[in-house]
């Protein structure tokens, strides 16, 4: 009757200074069984299975593995104890192939050729499709996940734990790795696979375990969950997921870009021949693998990267007059009057200054205005004040240094700066990136509030279930051309997922693209 | 580790961790800690290795540095000197352009400073010579800054090995001077320049029984420019704009603020409050060129800046304790009683300071012990 | 700005603590050495200490480096010596560089209650003298200056030594072991050059190579010299280097003008002869070191404390001669030199006392007078001296004021204490005179 789990965890407790990552949790997983890990960002879910893998250490608490208790105090003891993670970023040597990845830091002497051997029928074995000789930096970004994961099972791990693998990948690239997972566990492999996207959860594994704010909550037969009740377990309390989204209010042209082409600095085309145009009123959602050209495309209207040719044309909606903001400096572009709002991809590295606080990030678009030499602090003070009021953002006051908000909490910042200049248009680059559930929805209804208002919205996502209920249009670009504009409300993720791997082919044969950025 | 011996892993006996933020007794307590700590090691190491009476020597620093009035006005324009080149160098870490070439941009501001206190008296007015003696000593200490700004403004080029070699460049140049212009043949040493007209030489603030006169003017307008600095980087738009493109290029670009533009401005003032130093150290206090009149100082001021932290207030603070340390230390050479040479004293000072500057780890981070684990289930 | 409070705080805490302690400093009251700043905490224009009354008598010194310098270590034995022998108090600042430095820590000794004040380097003298201007009741001693007789300050003196003669005996020391390894057939007597490491082209080390020059040419006639100049005092590196350039152009004996260990090093390292300067190097250089002249300032502050203390004027230019004992050689060793040496050194030094000999006879020696070289000389036929305008009076064109040709001699350290032989004779090749 004694029934011993593959790996249990008792009373786990890790802190980080006077934040608590993992309170006293408790779990365990089975032999032969995929359990996902759901919980919001910051709920503590990575946290928890770096301490099994060895990144960090339990401050109390205790991991047992086939019934024994063991201490793992570095990845190597994870290793021992067969315990290996696929981590959300990749920790492999660029210029090494597959097989030197996956042996390197292994004690002891190694036969390539039989390692080559091996990593061939581990492939084999599990349905990986993977050429052992390649080096990592001719790989796309599902195949370096292969390549992490072979090594993990190169080292005979029994219990793997995957840390949001489908965040990089596409619909079709995600189904496999999903069939590999099955394989694994039907090997009598244990899965953990950290998520907190709810149809993975439901289609993928066996339990759920969910975590809120460090807390473990409750574990759930997959079988007997669904959306909702995975939703409150994680939230706290029920929220409804769905996106209003209205028609759109008599929409004029706004933005016209022409035969955009940029370079980068070997000279290689980064955009060519992107053609389209954004609409007030309406949101224009991106959709593509990540790297495709999505931020130059971006950049490159708000006039931070070089045009080599084309054309963009601003139409302003009060006068009509068209202006070229090709060429011009962000400076220039607001002396024209364009109303131009950019939230850029990399919060802390562009759109804010993660060691001012709130107030002085408030004034970065605006502090040059007026001739005095100083500075004045009252309006953004006042902007601070209330959007952190309008937009619920947690912060201990306006003049905290923003990196030490929790990413949701940045992303308001930001957004409800862009959003306080009135724009006519706005671009925002993967505005939820990392955010929790209720954020995102906030997000969400500001964009809407936004295209209500007339605003142009130009809308990078890479959820694609989002994309399709939030946009009115989709253009879909891969290798930093246009894959096609589809309508939002007729098209599906499956039609849209196609159009983003149309181009990979020849993007994967030129190799030069760092698709991981 | 109840019933466990099978297991071969030993628990960690301690953990860093980060700490979030700390409360400000706090980290004055670590401070004041360590530096009490310091002063045990260095009884220790003095007692070991000297076999001198480690509180003499303390006695004795303290006598050096504020043993007397007299003694007290020249740790504080000791400290004014140290802090100016700080408040200078600030401007630039701020933006984080690596200036070391303080050294250098001080030299060439003593250079002009001397050149015009050496060449321009009886042809030129007092009030003109003061004006030329200012402005050529600022020029030549931005100039100096402004070479190696430029090239990293416009070819991104390595501003520390840059500023680094400029300082050579200045310090061969005041070697040629010095030598160009002695008082006696091929001893290069100039002498006090205008002793009897004290023309070019800044004026003594109050009358003959005033210890500080000669000092307090030097004091005054370092005090000033502290004030000036600490408004220019929290107050003005300039400063704000050091800040972003300190922080990040990036969103310097993506909101438009001209990058070349702000770090030549901000290499060009930096380097002109240099040679500010550099006149103030010529018309304020030695009234003369020699190659050491930089006193090591576009180096200590480095680590005055960075001990507060960027903040030009608190750099009074640090520069005064490694004053108050370096003045010391020349007492601990010079006590008889104690058989204690320079070298030693400069041990003494350098484990004090490297122990302010460590404790900023237990400011930063947290150690946590391995608690013992209770009778498991 | 918590954090600004924060370090305020400490060094609040810091300085209360430091005044604790300076406190207890002064209820110590030892009378020796803490001679209590606390005291004078008065005027700093203290009070005149009348000379000659019952209060201790204060010496205070200012030395520009710290005991590992030959040159301030040979002033340091000397000072402390004289001190104890008289029974003064010694009191001393050190490191002080050639800056207001100086003035301030003439200062700092006045308020600490010296009544003589001296300061050995060169670069300290204008700050001396300004110091000398502000307190006139106190009495400022400076060695190798050269503005004492020009300043006209009674409180003001300048002091030297003929060191060139300490020189000459040594040089003498140098031409033996030429010869003896001429003789040896070591090399030709053509091939006796020796090399000879200054600090700067500056009178003082002119004329110490010369006298050398001519020391060493008085025993070995076919001598001929080569200078190598470091532009620096103290550059132990730049001085190694020196020699070792001199001794791979062929120099068969190495001598120095230059305070530290580097050219003797460089001596030991290449079996080479070498005379040192300022002090024995016979520890570290036992099998290449000779000898070595030096100062011994010791007569020099006794003569300066009995001045003080019996209320007698001190010379304003004081020359240390063969006769105060302070010109000094050290022992020769006697496993590096040749054989006789300590003997022809003994019967040179007496006929230098007696006046048979002169380092400094015109007919000793040549000068080429050329349109850039030895502007200020002027020569017979035979290229011997016959007139020269020193630049005794110092000013900045370094124009020559004073004839000091006289009597078939070149008077040195006659009109100043500090030596102005600065002409570059024939025989003597300079390597760099950039400095």
């Amino acid at each position: 009757m004694e029934h011993i789990p593959a790996l249990e965890l008792k009373n786990i407790t890790k802190k980080f200074g006077s934040i608590v990552a993992n309170n006293n949790v408790s779990l365990s997983a089975e032999k032969g069984e995929i359990l996902a890990i759901l919980g919001e960002n910051g709920s503590g879910k990575t946290t928890l299975m770096n301490m099994i893998s060895g990144i960090y250490f339990p401050d109390s608490g205790q991991i047992f593995i086939n019934g024994k208790e063991v201490v793992i105090s570095s990845p190597k003891d994870a290793f021992d104890n067969g315990v290996g993670m696929i981590h959300q970023h990749f920790k492999l040597v660029d210029v090494l192939t597959a097989a030197e990845n996956i042996v390197l830091g292994l004690d002891g002497r190694f036969n390539l050729k039989s390692a080559v051997k091996e990593v061939a029928s581990i492939a084999g074995k599990y349905g990986f499709d993977i050429d052992p000789l390649k080096k990592i930096y001719e790989m796309s970004v599902s195949e370096k996940q292969t390549v992490e994961i072979i090594k993990v099972l190169y080292r005979n791990a029994d219990i793997l734990i995957l840390d949001e693998p489908t965040a990089v990948l596409t619909p079709q690239e995600t189904d496999k790795l999903f069939d590999v997972l099955r394989r694994m566990k039907d090997e009598g492999k244990t899965i953990i696979i950290i998520t907190h996207k709810l149809h993975e959860v439901l289609s993928l594994s066996d339990r759920v375990a969910v975590l809120r704010k460090g807390e473990y909550i409750c574990t759930i037969k997959t079988s007997e969950a669904n959306e909702s009740v995975l939703t409150e377990a994680m939230v706290g309390k029920k929220i409804s997921l769905n996106i209003e989204r209205a028609e759109p209010k008599d929409p004029v042209d706004r933005l016209i870009v022409q035969d955009l082409l940029c370079l980068n600095r070997e000279g290689t085309p980064v955009l060519q021949d992107v053609s389209f145009t954004a609409r007030s009123g309406e949101i224009l959602g991106i959709a593509g693998i990540a790297g495709s050209g999505q931020r130059e495309l971006l950049e490159a209207i708000a006039g931070l990267q070089h045009i080599s040719s084309g054309e963009i044309t601003y139409i302003d909606p009060k006068t009509d007059k068209h202006e070229n903001l090709r060429d011009k400096t962000p400076v220039q572009i607001r002396q024209l009057g364009v109303r131009l709002s950019f939230v850029p991809e990399d919060r802390l590295g562009m759109g804010l200054v993660g060691n001012m606080d709130i107030v002085d990030n408030m004034m970065l678009r605006s502090y040059g205005k007026g001739k005095s030499v100083f500075l004045k602090r009252k309006e953004p003070r006042d902007l601070a004040n209330e959007i952190i009021s309008s937009l619920e953002v947690v912060t201990p006051s306006a003049s905290t240094p923003v990196r030490r908000l929790s990413g949701g909490n940045v992303q308001k910042v930001l957004v409800g700066r862009e959003i306080a200049s009135t724009p006519t248009v706005l671009m925002a680059a993967y505005p939820v990136r990392g955010l929790d559930i209720n954020s995102s929805y906030m997000i969400y209804n500001l964009l809407n509030q936004q295209k209500s208002n007339g605003v142009a919205v130009i809308f990078v996502g890479e959820d694609l279930d989002v994309l399709v209920e939030l946009c009115d249009r989709i253009m879909i670009i891969g290798s930093g051309r246009i894959a096609g504009i589809v309508d939002g409300r007729t098209s599906t993720k499956e039609q849209i997922g196609l159009l983003m791997t149309k181009n990979v082919k020849t993007h994967t044969e030129k190799g030069t693209e760092d698709v991981s950025q | 580790m109840t019933g466990n011996n099978t297991n071969k892993v030993k628990d960690p006996l301690l953990h860093i961790i980060k700490r979030g933020s700390i409360v400000w007794w706090k980290s004055a307590l670590i401070r004041v800690v360590a530096i009490l700590i310091a002063l045990v090691v260095v009884a220790l190491i003095t007692l070991v290795i000297t076999g001198q009476n480690p509180i003499e020597m303390y006695k004795a620093m303290i006598d050096g540095a504020i043993g007397n009035e007299l003694r007290i006005w020249n740790l504080l324009q000791d400290t004014a000197l140290l802090l100016v080149v700080g408040l200078a160098l600030t401007l630039s870490f701020k933006m984080r352009f690596w200036n070391i070439g303080g050294q250098g941009q001080i030299i060439m501001g003593a250079i002009a400073a001397t050149a015009c206190m050496k060449f321009l008296p009886g042809k030129v007015p007092d009030f003109a010579l003061y004006l030329i003696m200012i402005a050529s000593a600022l020029i030549a200490g931005a100039i100096w800054a402004l070479v190696p700004g430029l090239f990293k403004a416009f070819l991104n080029t390595n501003e520390t090995l840059f500023t680094l070699m400029m300082n050579y460049i200045a310090l061969n140049f005041a070697a040629f001077l010095t030598f160009r212009w002695s008082k006696n043949s091929g001893n290069n040493v100039i002498g006090i320049l205008n002793r009897k007209t004290h023309a070019g030489w800044f004026p003594d603030i109050g009358g003959e029984g005033f210890v500080g006169r000669s000092f307090l003017l030097n004091i005054l307008i370092v005090f000033v420019m502290m004030l000036i600095v600490f408004v220019y980087l929290k107050y003005s738009k300039h400063g704000y704009e050091i800040s972003v493109v300190g922080e990040s290029e990036k969103t310097a670009r993506y909101i438009g603020i001209n990058v070349k533009k702000v770090i030549i401005r901000t290499v060009i003032i930096s380097g002109a409050i240099c040679g500010l130093a550099g006149l103030i150290l010529v018309s304020g206090v030695h009234h003369t060129l020699t190659t050491d009149i930089e006193g090591g100082r576009g180096f200590t001021a480095i680590i005055v800046s960075w001990m507060a932290h960027f903040n030009p207030l608190y750099m009074a603070l640090t520069s005064f304790l490694i004053v108050f340390l370096e003045k010391g230390a020349i007492q601990v050479a010079s006590s008889p009683a104690l058989n204690l040479d320079d070298n030693f004293a400069n041990i003494v000072t350098g484990i004090i300071i490297l122990f302010i500057i460590g404790c900023e780890f237990f400011i930063n981070y947290k150690i946590v012990f391995r608690k013992r684990k209770g009778g498991a289930s | 700005m918590k954090k600004v409070l924060s370090v305020i705080l400490m060094l609040a805490m810091v300085f209360s603590l430091c005044i604790a302690l300076a406190s207890c400093n002064s209820e110590d009251n030892k009378p020796q050495e803490s001679q209590n700043p606390d005291q004078s905490a008065a005027p700093v224009e203290s009070e005149s200490k009348e000379e000659g009354q019952d209060e201790e008598l204060k010496f205070g010194f200012i030395y520009l480096h710290d005991q590992n310098s030959t040159y301030d270590r040979n002033f340091m034995d000397g000072a402390k010596a004289a001190c104890e022998k008289l029974g003064v108090t010694y009191l001393e600042k050190v490191p002080i560089p050639e800056g207001n430095e100086c003035y301030e820590a003439a200062a700092d000794l006045v308020n600490q209650g010296c009544s003589l004040i001296f300061a050995d380097s060169f670069g300290h003298e204008e700050f001396l003298i300004q110091a000398a201007e502000e307190f006139p009741d106190v009495e400022f001693c400076h060695a190798t200056g050269t503005q004492a007789h020009t300043e006209e300050l009674p409180n003001f003196h300048n002091a030297f030594a003929s060191i060139y003669e300490g020189r000459y005996l040594a040089g003498i020391a140098a031409g033996m072991k030429l010869n003896e390894m001429i003789e040896n057939g070591d090399f030709t007597a053509e091939e006796a050059k020796i090399g000879y490491v200054g600090a700067y082209t500056y009178a003082e080390v002119i004329s110490g190579y010369t006298s050398f020059f001519l020391g060493a040419r008085s025993v070995c006639p076919t001598a001929t010299m080569e200078v190598q100049f470091t532009g620096s005092w103290y550059d132990e590196t730049a001085e190694k280097t020196a020699a070792e350039t001199l001794i791979q152009r062929g120099c068969k004996l190495i001598s120095q003008h230059a305070d530290s260990m580097g050219a003797p090093t460089a001596c030991e390292d290449a079996g080479v002869p070498d005379i040192s300067y300022n002090g024995s190097t016979a520890e570290a250089c036992p099998n290449t070191f000779i000898v070595s002249s030096r100062i011994n300032w010791e007569p020099y502050f006794e003569y300066i404390i009995d001045c003080v203390k019996n209320g007698k004027d001190i010379d304003t230019d004081w020359t240390g001669t063969l006769e105060t004992e302070s010109v000094v050689l050290t022992e020769v060793n006697e496993k590096a030199a040749a054989e006789g040496t300590v003997e022809a050194i003994e019967e040179a030094k007496a006929k230098l006392q007696n006046g048979e000999i002169n380092v400094f006879d015109v007919s000793t020696f040549t000068v080429t007078v050329t349109e850039d070289k030895n502007v200020n000389a002027t020569v017979d036929d035979e290229g011997h001296l016959t007139g020269y305008q020193a630049d005794v009076d110092t000013d900045e064109a370094f124009q020559g004021d004073t004839e000091v040709v006289k009597d078939g001699a070149f008077l040195e350290s006659e009109y100043r204490s500090a030596p102005y032989f600065d002409i570059q004779i024939d025989g003597i090749e300079l390597l760099n005179a950039m400095f």
